[in-house]
């Protein structure tokens, strides 16, 4: 029965992850200069600098200014909100990146039967588009903690920990564009909402996390739930990489070096399980001709 | 268009003009039917594809929380918990005006059924009423719906001394909104691929201006002017006023003067809409760009 199946019976050339390395890099390459035209050359460059800061600081002067209902506002607070509010650009984006991407050629570009037929292969071309989405989020967040900074966000002393900061940004990049492919393997496959479904784990996520609130202010299973996110690992770096103090509750009584293996552990389960959903997602919307599906949503 | 009228044989165009002669009744009764029309599918769609249903509470429910969760780990005060709550309902219906009104007309356009209205015997001004009708009837719902969760799940607590009051305000407030859509739908409909982020910039920002979460006060001078250009912040600030009464020093007006705001806005933006409409046709349709896809 097994050996009867269209997905044994397909050539292994021929797929989402077809082709060499050489060839892979070409192609995330080329997507990641069309993503950016695509993301970057919608508006002029001034007006494309002013989104970009107005939008992540809107987002930022909500969470203060609620925050400053309870009283004045102290400078921990703000550094935890900056941080936690920052990071989450770049997770959004990323986790939205892939399947916004892949429903974009194919429903609004109506591109993505093209892609297929050349010899890309659909892995490094979601990863590309996902990574420049990232990247500009990227961007926002710098500002969004160049501001805080200004607010009187607490720095660690003796400077930010570099080489913490860049490994747990890298592999928390990793995760997170990880899981967003994974999402739009399975987004490829749905008629209705398609679009809605990476926003609401983005919205999950960003609710489960400790982004802006201690973990330990959710109820005890969501916080178990929480506390066994990479985000939530990948944000608590960042924070003691930056800010040099821990989150209060469980998250706090981490080690460093616990903190970086839990994430480097999860992320790896990530990459190890990702290129095979995603392989799967995608033979079978090929399979069921969703790759040529117009939803009209 | 002379000599387009000159090629209409001369027994053709009396027939035409005796057709399309409408009594004021008459054209009433087709602008009615119009709006009722266009708003059903707004209603009644959400029986029939309950995903709709679904995402429409899903991310306000989750960005309440997110704001709920917040205020507890600071230890504020519960009667902000109910104002968070109240604000999520609010904002489903700003939600609302942004994608399902100022983004319809182009989101209509890229799918192709903008022809269909274009060629259809009646105007975009009945088809947008009915638009806004619709959405704000089927937001109703989400409403009532989200106001009921976070009632349940966070204990928060009302004090309605004058319900009439409360609906008036909610009424003003929902019409204001949409006839800022209907404005905002003409612009959208001549913007490219840059009308996305627009959407996304009347989102958080405008949330931040109209002092939807927090109070406007705090806000100083961007607040009062906030007050008066956007539904929102007049609408917020009057409902918490209503339904919250311990909060009422929190005001940044009198809930009367913020009534007559709202109603000003309902005119002007009405009116503004109208004209708006009425001339991006006439200009989309001279210059033949009205049907063409952004993208």
């Amino acid at each position: 029965m097994q050996t009867d199946s269209p997905y044994t019976r397909r050539p292994t050339s021929f797929g989402p992850l077809r082709g060499s390395a050489a060839d892979a890099v070409r192609s995330l390459v080329a997507s990641a200069r069309l993503a950016w035209a695509i993301e970057g050359n919608w508006a002029e460059p001034f007006y494309l600098a002013v989104y970009l800061v107005i939008r992540p600081l809107a987002f930022l002067g909500l969470f203060l200014a609620v925050l400053s209902i309870g009283g004045s506002l102290n400078p921990a607070s703000i550094g935890f909100v900056v941080v936690g509010q920052a990071v989450f650009q770049i997770v959004g984006a990323a986790l939205q990146g892939p399947t916004h991407a892949l429903l974009d050629d194919r429903e609004r570009y109506r591109t993505i039967r093209y892609i297929f037929a050349t010899p890309s292969s659909l892995l490094p071309v979601s990863v590309g588009r996902a990574l420049v989405k990232a990247a500009i989020a990227g961007i926002s967040a710098a500002i969004v903690i160049g501001v805080g900074a200004i607010l009187g966000m607490p720095l660690r002393s003796g400077g930010i920990d570099l080489i913490l900061l860049t490994v747990v940004m890298l592999l928390g990049l990793l995760s997170i564009v990880g899981i967003g492919i994974a999402l739009g393997a399975v987004c490829v496959q749905l008629r209705n909402d398609a679009w809605g479904y990476p926003q609401a784990v983005a919205g999950s996520v960003f609710l489960l996390c400790g982004a802006i609130f201690p973990l330990d202010t959710l109820p005890a299973p969501l916080q178990a739930l929480g506390a066994a996110l990479p985000i939530t690992w990948w944000i608590e770096g960042v924070r003691r990489a930056i800010l040099g103090t821990t989150s209060p509750g469980l998250l706090g009584t981490l080690a460093t070096g616990e903190l970086l293996l839990a994430l480097l552990v999860g992320t790896l389960v990530i990459l190890a399980v990702t290129p095979r959903l995603f392989k799967l997602g995608i033979d079978r919307a090929r399979d069921k001709g969703y790759l040529d599906r117009n939803t009209a949503s | 268009m002379s000599s387009i009228h000159a090629r209409i044989p001369a027994d053709l165009a009396a027939t035409i003009r005796k057709e399309t002669n409408w009594s004021l009744s008459h054209r009433l009764r087709h602008g009615a039917q119009s709006v009722l029309a266009r708003a059903y599918p707004r209603v009644f769609g959400m029986i029939r594809e309950p995903s709709w249903l679904f995402f429409d509470l899903v991310f306000p429910i989750l960005g309440m929380c997110s704001f709920v969760f917040l205020l507890r780990s600071r230890g504020v005060d519960d009667a902000w918990v109910s104002a968070t709550i109240l604000a999520s309902a609010l904002l489903t219906f700003w939600t609302s005006v942004i994608w399902m009104m100022a983004g319809q007309f182009r989101w209509e356009r890229d799918s192709g059924n903008l022809t269909l209205y274009i060629t259809a015997p009646v105007g975009l001004g009945p088809i947008t009423l009915g638009m806004a009708v619709g959405g704000a009837l089927g937001m109703a719902f989400r409403a009532v719906v989200i106001i009921t969760a976070g009632t349940v799940a966070f204990g928060a607590t009302y004090e309605i001394r004058e319900p009439a009051l409360l609906a008036l305000t909610l009424l003003l407030g929902v019409a204001a909104m949409y006839a800022l859509g209907a404005c905002l739908a003409a612009f959208f409909l001549i913007s490219g691929r840059e009308a996305d982020h627009l959407g996304d910039l009347l989102n958080e920002p405008m949330q931040l201006l109209g002092g939807v979460f927090a109070p406007i006060r705090s806000l100083g001078l961007v607040g009062m002017v906030a007050i008066g250009v956007l539904p929102l912040a007049p609408a917020a600030d009057a409902l918490r006023q209503i339904a919250i009464p311990q909060l009422a020093v929190s005001g940044l007006l009198p809930v009367n003067i913020e009534l007559l705001i709202l109603v000003v806005m309902v005119v002007v933006f009405s009116i503004g809409s109208r004209y708006a409409l009425r001339y991006i046709e006439r200009v989309g349709r001279a210059g033949g760009k009205l049907l063409t896809r952004a993208d």
